[in-house]
């Protein structure tokens, strides 16, 4: 199967610190892959340079078997990188519907001036309504964003991500906060892009019931480097792996 | 999702619309001469505050700029109507074809000062408004210098001629609607949504597929463009164009006016200029501390509502929504005991 997002040696650092160190490693459609490490171990920079947020020192991206490492990130947006944050992101002072729109803007990608004259989010509350079903909770678009609770939110940003049918999903740290009830919720979304659109995802978590549930491919990084790649069960019994979340014995 | 029942038109809505039609009655009734006149200005003025609202309301960029392109407005009418350069163009062409201008202007200069980014742009902007007036000052070939420009021939639509304050007043109003509608739309289409993203957070507005230096040059340009537009009516009506008008202190004005009124809202922004415009008339006695007034009612708005008046507004609105949707509710679970 051809990957559609593949990492080829990135290198950044700041400063002194080395947060991404010769990192390679892909990402295949319709496929939930983790990637977990110890905090610090470069987890978020690697999603901003996947996004274009960051620039690598060294080593390229590719997205689609396509250079994308000089696209800007408005560019890999829309040519299907979609990304959810550790803390929401939302228009504060929006309605919902305003909110999910700017997902489903890059759909149509209309320009300003034709979006001027159209309807706007042709076909969004059809495929929203299915979203929301998996999600489990209700809403009305007139709300506004900061009548939600704070997990709600943090699955809509994953719903506002899927509405701009992307091909590639990274997202960070969605069970953080979140209640039992929620974190099903999020792993039934997250099993849907993967499975019934064939989103390639990346998931950022901590929680490692969610990981080892819905991943069937797991990256471990520390200190900016790949450590481990496997499935679940070969990581759980990884012994490096293990080293480097319960750190080592100093008498060794 | 809630199926809510929409209702077509909210009773705030209501409020504002016979609020306008009394404003649009009455006012061309009450006032003549030089009144009318400071009601038209001020009406001019909320469409140059309408760019403020689009760029520091929507879009969350402070500019001082809108001023500058009034000027170029108003100077690019003057010369072509005066017949100062030796040739007289059509004045409603000229005034058409002023917002194209400047709008052209500001999309170059745009381009240039959005390299900068928040309070880096703003200052470029003061700048820009302090170079542009010095400009207007010394330039005799383009401003007439101190002296200015006059003889500016009266504006003239198909035949009709706007040569009393009462007809200006009427065509200002329409102008003011347009571009009224105009920003509402732009609030809920693409470039309205692009714009609130970037001002709630740049990095996430990148990751959805916002080119955030584009939307902001092409915002600071219509911006521009409304300026434009401004400093034509303003040189048409008076007939008279002269650099006083573009100092960086009246630029300031319509920063006042946006925050009082409620600078990402369409109503607000008309009744902060209008408000602003005529507190000087309205207090004439009170002259010496206009300036004391102005900003104290500034500073007590930003600590007690940020939103400015039209904020005051609808928070009430939504108070009164609430206090209704309570009482429903309250009723809805008697029935339900019994």
């Amino acid at each position: 199967m051809n990957s559609i997002l593949r990492l080829d040696g990135l290198d950044k650092r700041f400063g002194g610190v080395v947060a991404a160190d010769n990192i390679t490693f892909s990402v295949n459609p319709g496929t939930v892959h983790g990637l977990i490490g110890p905090n610090g171990a470069g987890k978020s920079t690697l999603m901003n340079l996947i996004s274009g947020i960051y620039t690598p020192d060294k080593g390229k991206v590719f997205f689609d078997e396509k250079d994308i490492t000089d696209v800007p990130p408005y560019e890999r947006a829309r040519m299907g990188i979609a990304r959810t944050f550790q803390a929401p992101r939302f228009l504060q002072r929006s309605n919902i519907r305003d909110n999910l729109l700017l997902g489903s803007d890059l759909v149509d990608q209309h320009s300003y001036f034709k979006s001027f004259f159209s309807k706007q989010g042709r076909n969004f509350e059809s495929e929203l309504q299915k979203f929301m079903k998996m999600a489990d909770f209700e809403i009305d678009l007139d709300d506004d964003i900061s009548s939600l609770t704070y997990g709600h939110r943090k699955l809509l940003e994953i719903i506002r991500s899927m509405l701009a049918h992307p091909r590639v999903m990274l997202v960070d740290e969605p069970a953080a906060g979140l209640n039992n009830k929620e974190i099903d919720n999020a792993m039934a979304l997250l099993n849907m892009a993967a499975n019934e659109y064939g989103i390639g995802v990346l998931l950022i978590e901590h929680s490692m019931d969610m990981i080892m549930h819905i991943c069937e491919d797991i990256v471990v990084i520390s200190f900016g480097k790949v450590i481990a790649t496997g499935k679940p069960k070969e990581i759980a019994s990884n012994p490096e792996v293990i080293t480097a979340y319960l750190g080592r014995d100093t008498d060794d | 999702m809630k199926n809510t029942k929409k209702v077509l038109i909210k009773p705030s809505t209501i409020i504002l619309l016979v609020a306008c039609a009394l404003f649009i009655v009455f006012i061309p009734l009450r006032y003549s001469g030089y009144n009318l006149m400071l009601y038209n200005t001020a009406l001019i003025y909320a469409i140059v505050v309408f760019g403020l609202s689009l760029m520091l309301g929507m879009g969350g960029q402070l500019t001082f700029a809108g001023l500058a392109f009034m000027g170029a407005g108003t100077f690019y009418v003057a010369n072509l109507c005066s017949g100062r350069w030796g040739f007289w163009v059509n004045n409603s062409l000229a005034l058409i074809t002023t917002p194209i201008v400047t709008g052209l202007l500001g999309f170059l200069i745009g381009s240039v000062l959005l390299k900068l980014k928040g309070t880096y742009f703003t200052f470029s902007t003061i700048a820009l408004v302090q170079v542009a007036y010095s400009f207007y000052q010394n330039s005799r070939p383009i401003s007439g210098g101190p002296d200015g420009i006059s003889n500016i021939a009266p504006l003239r639509i198909l035949g009709f001629e706007f040569n009393n304050y009462k007809r200006w007043f009427y065509l200002l109003v329409v102008l003011v609607i347009i571009v009224a509608l105009i920003i509402e739309r732009i609030r809920r289409t693409r470039f309205g949504r692009s714009l609130a993203a970037i001002r709630d957070n740049e990095t996430a507005a990148l990751t959805l597929g916002i080119n955030v230096y584009r939307t902001k040059v092409i915002a600071f340009a219509i911006t521009a463009m409304l300026g434009g537009l401004a400093g034509g009516l303003y040189a048409m009506q008076g007939r008279f164009a002269g650099s006083d008008m573009f100092t960086f202190e009246r630029s300031t004005l319509f920063i006042i006016m946006g925050m009082i009124g409620g600078i990402n809202n369409t109503f607000g922004v008309v009744i902060g200029s209008i408000l602003v415009a005529m507190l000087p008339e309205w207090l004439r006695s009170l002259q010496r501390y206009l300036q004391l007034i102005y900003g104290l009612s500034v500073i007590v708005l930003m600590i007690f509502m940020p939103m400015g008046l039209a904020g005051i507004g609808s928070e009430m609105c939504k108070r009164i929504k609430r206090k209704i949707t309570g009482i429903h509710a309250k009723k809805a679970l008697e029935e339900a005991k019994k």
